[in-house]
């Protein structure tokens, strides 16, 4: 009895003993060492290997881009600042395209080799090989050669390749190290090397993984010791764990939680429009309802639907002033930018009229609320479409409910079809068996280049079938153009034709935001996938 | 004895086998793990093809289940569809985070339930007893999630009103947890949010099962007779009456426990566990089969196994019951 006793109070003890000490071992922030920002994070990579067609994660970039640093990174604005070049990559000839790039003397890999042409050479052979799997063979398979002499080399594109600085600028692997090896098994749990101002530390799988300030690198070095990436899966906790301090950065999808730490003193929250936008696609093709093949119904929808509206409901408590998008191809902050889709403003009794005029019947007489009453249009049936999105996301539940009222007030019907991504991704929207979708397109600066795939006859995006022939033909010169103005000139001009077409709504360019703890000063908001951390260098914790 | 432990083990493959089957077919047919894939308009459709190839995607199901089937038995379940990330040492290592986590649940759980229902019985209808009855409810009726996020945000309000953080949040350890005694004492101290949460609807449902097995016990006429006899009340309580009260615990903490180490799925993803659950719940989430089919295959040989303890544990302990 005395045995189990003893033991009973030992258990205790050990209890109360973890309760008392545990903090006290606890490497909460306050805790760790001035110089370590823990950055929060929902999404942990599967390996490190980054670009890689089954990695091709953010949470892969945050980590890798301060690794494999490219010569030349995204601001968070989007333009390019210098980093392992001397300078910007220089067009030598436009036929053939011809461009000439030089490492910096400083730029050197953490084992205190150089970074040279040849390594961005093996790289590029990487990317060709058919036996690798890389996520994107784009720029890499129209180069014909790259000769190199030591730190400068000279690329060759096979045909013109409109997006060539953002290919010349990204980040290089170390040659030495992925000679002769799988490169589909590489940086499989680490990375032995580093061009950046961090290098990999260690990874504590299912938890968090850790970069340390890379000595050998002297172009923009870090001021802090490290870097922590905690991987929490659920969202109320992130943002619990910030709030207890448990990190000092993150980088949160669009939620109402943001709110609590705008009015919180002790945090600085910041949201920019990014490069990703929400859009409604209509489909052209045979599965889709024949009454979207009528322009007129699609400029009923479009003028249906409350556009302004939707976007300051969904966000006006976190980012106010949102604008809509009226481009399918620029974002509303880009230099280019014309609003093509403000000829359709929000108005419910020219929707009506719309319909009305052109014969259909069965439908309201004038805009209302508790409207049943769907239209009937001849030759083409009743405009009750399909809309399919995924399920689970509040705001895009929410962005349905709102567009279903106004366009059922007007006489038009939208049955939902929710789906998991997955199904709605990998299924519904390549088979182009639905009438309307909605869904977010993840964009770069040089996206633009090729909205032939996206909006293109035959593209390889274009899920909806839709086809402008005159439209398209501009959109494959812009893929070969390498002038900015003229290009730009193109896709205007291609998309003002398309605009009359409607082929998809732009709703609005979805928001980036940071929190950050007071404490931590130079984090930026990132409008591009670069992330947060292209101006790590200038980081400090007080 | 052995017939029937043998008898089930049949029964149990063949129950594994059209579980596994049911499952991938489900898994397979619902889900594309290459979706995330086609909404981007860059990525290379060679690698994709590499992938298909390789994983065989594109075969029909049965050609794939039996591959599946081959890599279980072969080659440690095999490996993800993207990354052709190993699966059994990630499978491995979760599993062992959450039997820490289990293990201190449960004990602490039927510590604390077995005494509330002993003292309850014995003390029935009292206010003990009412307090207790009302507390089991509650914990049975509390929702899983909604208290670990309450426990959290309790939490955070301590540390803005004291400065203190009194307990983790999420994760299973610090940034830095140390090593030896101090990596054990930190990830207790990581374990005892999840802890309590877990312990609530294990402490609401097994002290129900023991006040009500102990009032059957101290009422039936061999616990009268042994009164009879002149025994104290202690020996009486505690020899005759208790004892026999654990039987029925016995079984259900069996059955818990086998079903608890597939993952205690909401408390691990809440707080961010590196466990069962959260590892099933993102490989469902990427729609890749192969670590569904790898959990589903321990979690039910798990939940059998222990089936079948409970089963040999009840004969053991209660001699009337016979295998036959």
């Amino acid at each position: 009895m005395r045995k189990r006793s003893l033991l009973l109070l030992a258990g205790a003890a050990a209890i109360v003993a973890s309760l008392v000490v545990g903090p006290a071992a606890t490497a909460g922030p306050d805790r760790v060492s001035a110089g370590t920002v823990v950055f929060i994070h929902d999404q942990e990579p599967p390996n490190l290997r980054p670009n890689w067609v089954d990695n091709s994660l953010y949470a892969t970039a945050l980590v890798d881009n301060s690794i494999f640093l490219g010569g030349q990174i995204r601001d968070n604005n989007a333009n390019w600042v210098t980093r392992l070049f001397t300078g910007p990559p220089k067009l030598l000839k436009k036929s053939p395209q011809t461009v000439q790039f030089t490492f910096s003397p400083k730029a050197n890999w953490s084992d205190g080799t150089p970074v040279t042409c040849a390594d961005w050479r093996a790289t590029w052979q990487i990317w060709i090989n058919p036996a690798n799997n890389p996520a994107s063979r784009t720029g890499y398979e129209d180069i014909k050669s790259v000769t190199c002499k030591g730190k400068t080399g000279v690329i060759v594109f096979k045909k013109v390749y409109a997006a060539w600085d953002a290919l010349v600028n990204s980040g290089v692997w170390p040659a030495k190290y992925t000679a002769g090896k799988d490169a589909n098994k590489l940086w499989e749990d680490s990375i032995p090397v580093s061009s950046g101002p961090w290098k990999f530390q260690s990874w504590q799988k299912g938890t968090q993984i850790t970069v340390v300030k890379n000595p050998k690198y002297t172009i923009a070095p870090m001021k802090l010791d490290r870097v922590v990436f905690r991987y929490i899966a659920d969202t109320n906790a992130r943002f619990q764990a910030m709030k207890a301090g448990e990190g000092q950065a993150m980088e949160p999808q669009a939620q109402l939680q943001i709110a609590d730490f705008q009015k919180d003193k002790n945090f600085v929250v910041k949201a920019v429009a990014g490069y990703s936008y929400e859009h409604v696609d209509i489909q052209f093709g045979p599965k889709g309802a024949a009454p979207l093949k009528a322009p007129y119904v699609r400029q009923a929808l479009i003028t249906g639907i409350n556009r302004p509206q939707i976007a300051s409901a969904l966000y006006q408590t976190i980012a106010p002033g949102l604008p809509t998008l009226q481009s399918n191809i620029f974002k509303s902050f880009e230099k280019g930018y014309v609003k093509h889709y403000a000829r359709y403003p929000f108005n419910q009794t020219k929707v009506i009229s719309i319909l009305k005029g052109k014969g259909c019947t069965g439908g309201p007489d004038k805009p209302s609320a508790g409207n049943d009453k769907i239209f009937s249009c001849p030759g083409v049936g009743k405009l009750s479409f399909r809309f399919s999105t995924t399920a689970g996301n509040q705001l895009r539940a929410l962005t349905f409910e709102v567009i279903q009222r106004q366009l059922k007030s007007v006489g038009i019907e939208l049955v939902p079809r929710f789906q998991p991504a997955g199904l709605l991704f990998g299924t519904t929207l390549p088979s182009s068996d639905w009438d309307l979708i909605m869904f977010t397109w993840v964009e770069d600066p040089t996206s633009k280049i090729t909205s032939r795939d996206k909006l293109g006859c035959g593209g390889d995006i274009n899920y909806g079938n839709y086809c402008n022939k005159k439209a398209s033909a501009l959109l494959d010169k812009t893929a070969q153009e390498l002038d900015d103005a003229t290009r730009t000139k193109l896709l205007n001009q291609s998309e003002a034709m398309m605009a009359k077409d409607i082929p998809s709504i732009p709703m609005f360019v979805r928001p980036v935001f940071t929190i950050a703890a007071k404490k931590l000063k130079g984090l930026t908001t990132p409008t591009t996938l670069e992330g947060d951390f292209w101006n790590v260098n200038t980081w400090s914790v007080s | 004895m052995l017939q029937y432990v043998l008898r089930r083990l049949a029964y149990s493959v063949i129950v594994l086998f059209v579980a596994s089957f049911l499952v991938f077919t489900f898994v397979a047919k619902t889900g594309d793990p290459l979706a995330a894939l086609r909404l981007n308009p860059r990525i290379s459709e060679q690698s994709v093809e590499n992938i298909k190839e390789r994983k065989h995607l594109d075969d029909s199901v049965f050609v794939r289940y039996g591959y599946w089937v081959n890599d279980a038995f072969t080659n440690g379940f095999g490996t993800t569809v993207l990354g052709d990330r190993p699966i059994l040492p990630d499978l491995w290592r979760v599993m062992k985070h959450t039997l820490q986590l289990v293990i201190i649940a449960e004990l602490l759980a039927i510590l604390i339930a077995v005494g509330i229902g002993v003292y309850s019985a014995l003390r029935q209808y009292s206010v003990f007893d009412y307090t207790a009855t009302t507390f089991s409810f509650m914990g049975l009726a509390l929702p899983v999630f909604w208290f670990a996020l309450m426990l959290q945000v309790g939490v955070v309000y301590l540390k803005d009103w004291t400065g203190y953080n009194i307990f983790p949040i999420a994760s299973l350890s610090s940034v830095d947890p140390g090593t030896g005694i101090h990596f054990w004492i930190d990830r207790a101290h990581h374990l005892v949010l999840p802890v309590i949460v877990l312990m609530i609807a294990s402490i609401a449902t097994y002290s129900r099962f023991m006040r009500a097995s102990m009032l059957e016990v101290v009422n039936s006429d061999y616990v009268r007779t042994a009164r009879a006899k002149g025994l104290t009340e202690k020996r009486v309580t505690m020899k005759h009456a208790f004892r026999n009260a654990l039987i029925p615990l016995v079984t259900l903490v069996a059955i818990n426990f086998g079903a608890l180490l597939g993952g205690a799925i909401a408390t691990e993803f809440v707080f961010s566990l590196d466990g069962m659950g959260l590892y099933y719940i993102s490989a469902l989430n990427q729609n890749d089969p192969y670590p569904v089919m790898a959990w589903l295959m321990v979690t039910a040989t798990l939940i059998i196994l222990f089936n079948l303890i409970a089963d040999i544990a009840y004969g053991y302990l209660d001699p009337r019951v016979r295998y036959d």
